[in-house]
């Protein structure tokens, strides 16, 4: 086992505020949602199985801590829905990443329902095609709208787009004021100044 | 189509910035040591962003020494000392320069890239020889693109695929065994590449119209002739962004679990905002900063 201090990314004798900090970020970080359709999930899935067994065994005989363990298995949750065995079948050879042999079969079907185009969209995910994968999702929600596996792996898309943005923004990228910004900065200096008896803006 | 993978200058450390300069520089002297000093033109950022990357995987530091170099023979300058991974992004920027000027003589039968291509007939002789399979690799994958242009593919992620493959094999080295290590660093040049040809496209819309070239985006958003290229690409802008950011996106989230042993900042800095910030320039949605411009 590695060093738990060096997995949760943290200096030696860290207090259990900081490694439980540590060890949140790092979940969120490496969570399956993350990785939803990502043909390295299996590797980010041992990166926090390592995270976890790092934390456990810091946390050992410090109380309860609550573990993030959700499964990314998505066609599990969703098996119950799908009375047609072939898109069972489908589902089973995208799990096991054989993406070849799903597009295959999914080809040879006639009848473009949602599921169809659903399936489709996580296929051109699981390849990289995002253009097409968001095409076909949004089609599949299109035609069943009251499906939830379909919207929520809309969802997942976007709110995968908007972490990467987050992530850049929070290190500094665009860090220009925005309007409001400039507003109550000019407001709080033009109270501080009369504060001190001066004035920097007559009007406010 | 190169020289889109760049830092966000204004949030690098100054030492980064340093590293960085110090890594093209390097590749730049390999270009010359290993080849000729002609060659030292087809320098490019894209392939230094790869040489770094590579490095970053690997235990050894990298020997950094002070020397004076052709372009500015006075002025000293941090270099980073031929290593593995310059020499192999040093062979693979001869292999796909020289196949460039070769396509641009093809296409436009432009003498001037026949007659850039001639510096290059020995060195690719010599690239071709230590890297043998990635060449293969890379030949094939230009002449299908050669061929989805000549059938007009009209569509973006399909045309982009190719592109995306051709970085898929040149971002894993031969000499990389540990298989997770490679399917990380195939995904993050296959992503790399699908950004990269998309971005280009766009890029070019303009020139393509104008020209009557190929262009998939053209085709599969089917621009009409009454429409102005600013409102074609108003159409488009939301949908071409998307598909960029997840590329973005699946690059970031492949380094996050790759072992990276040095200059995780500067990396960072390219992979989250560096190619965002070049991204929404050319998407005309930003401003281009004024201290971002070049390294």
């Amino acid at each position: 086992m590695r060093n738990p201090y060096e997995v949760l990314e943290i200096r030696e004798g860290a207090s259990e505020e900081e490694i439980k900090a540590a060890y949140k970020k790092l979940v969120r970080k490496y969570h399956p949602d993350q990785y939803a359709n990502n043909p390295l999930s299996d590797l980010a899935e041992e990166k926090l199985k390592e995270i976890n067994e790092a934390y456990d065994f810091l946390m050992k005989n410090k109380g309860n801590y609550n573990r993030n363990q959700e499964s990314n298995n998505w066609s599990n949750q969703q098996y119950n829905n799908n009375n047609s065995s072939i898109y069972t079948q489908i589902r089973a050879y995208i799990e096991r990443g054989n993406i070849n042999q799903a597009d295959q079969m999914l080809e040879s079907i006639t009848s473009r329902d949602a599921e169809w185009n659903y399936l489709k969209g996580i296929i051109f995910l699981r390849r990289g095609w995002y253009d097409m994968a968001y095409q076909h999702i949004q089609l599949a929600v299109n035609l069943d709208p009251y499906n939830t596996e379909y919207r929520t792996a809309l969802n997942n898309l976007a709110s995968r787009a908007n972490a990467y943005r987050d992530i850049g923004t929070s290190r500094g990228y665009r860090k220009d004021p925005s309007f409001c910004e400039i507003c109550q900065c000019l407001f709080c200096s033009d109270c501080l100044c009369e504060c001190l008896g001066g004035d920097l803006i007559r009007c406010i | 189509m190169f020289g889109y993978v760049t830092p966000y200058k204004s949030e690098l450390k100054v030492r980064e910035y340093d590293m960085f300069k110090a890594y093209y520089c390097g590749l730049c002297k390999t270009l010359g040591k290993e080849f000729n000093h002609i060659v030292r033109f087809g320098l490019n950022y894209d392939l230094t962003f790869l040489a770094l990357l590579l490095s970053s995987i690997e235990e050894e530091k990298e020997i950094i020494t002070r020397e004076g170099c052709i372009a500015n023979p006075l002025k000293k300058k941090d270099i980073v000392n031929t290593n593995k991974s310059l020499i192999y992004a040093s062979n693979i920027s001869i292999i796909l320069i020289y196949y460039k000027l070769l396509d641009n003589w093809k296409d436009e039968k432009s003498i001037k890239s026949l007659i850039a291509a001639t510096p290059f007939l020995l060195p690719l002789k010599k690239a071709n020889n230590a890297y043998n399979n990635k060449s293969l690799v890379i030949k094939d994958c230009l002449d299908k693109l050669t061929e989805l242009e000549k059938n007009k593919c009209n569509r973006i992620d399909e045309a982009a695929d190719t592109f995306g493959k051709l970085m898929e094999e040149i971002s894993a080295p031969d000499y990389i065994e540990d298989n997770k290590t490679e399917r990380i660093l195939k995904w993050i040049g296959y992503n790399l590449g699908r950004w990269i040809y998309i971005l280009d496209a766009f890029n070019d819309l303009e020139d393509d119209i104008k020209n009557k070239s190929y262009n998939p985006v053209l085709l599969q958003y089917n621009y009409n002739k009454d429409e102005t290229v600013d409102n074609f690409k108003e159409r488009i802008v939301a949908s071409i962004e998307f598909s960029l950011t997840m590329s973005l996106e699946a690059i970031s989230k492949s380094f996050e679990i790759l072992n990276i042993r040095k200059n995780q900042g500067i990396i960072e800095n390219i992979v989250y905002m560096g190619t965002r910030h070049k991204m929404e320039v050319i998407l005309n949605k930003r401003e281009v900063c004024k201290h971002a411009k070049s390294i």
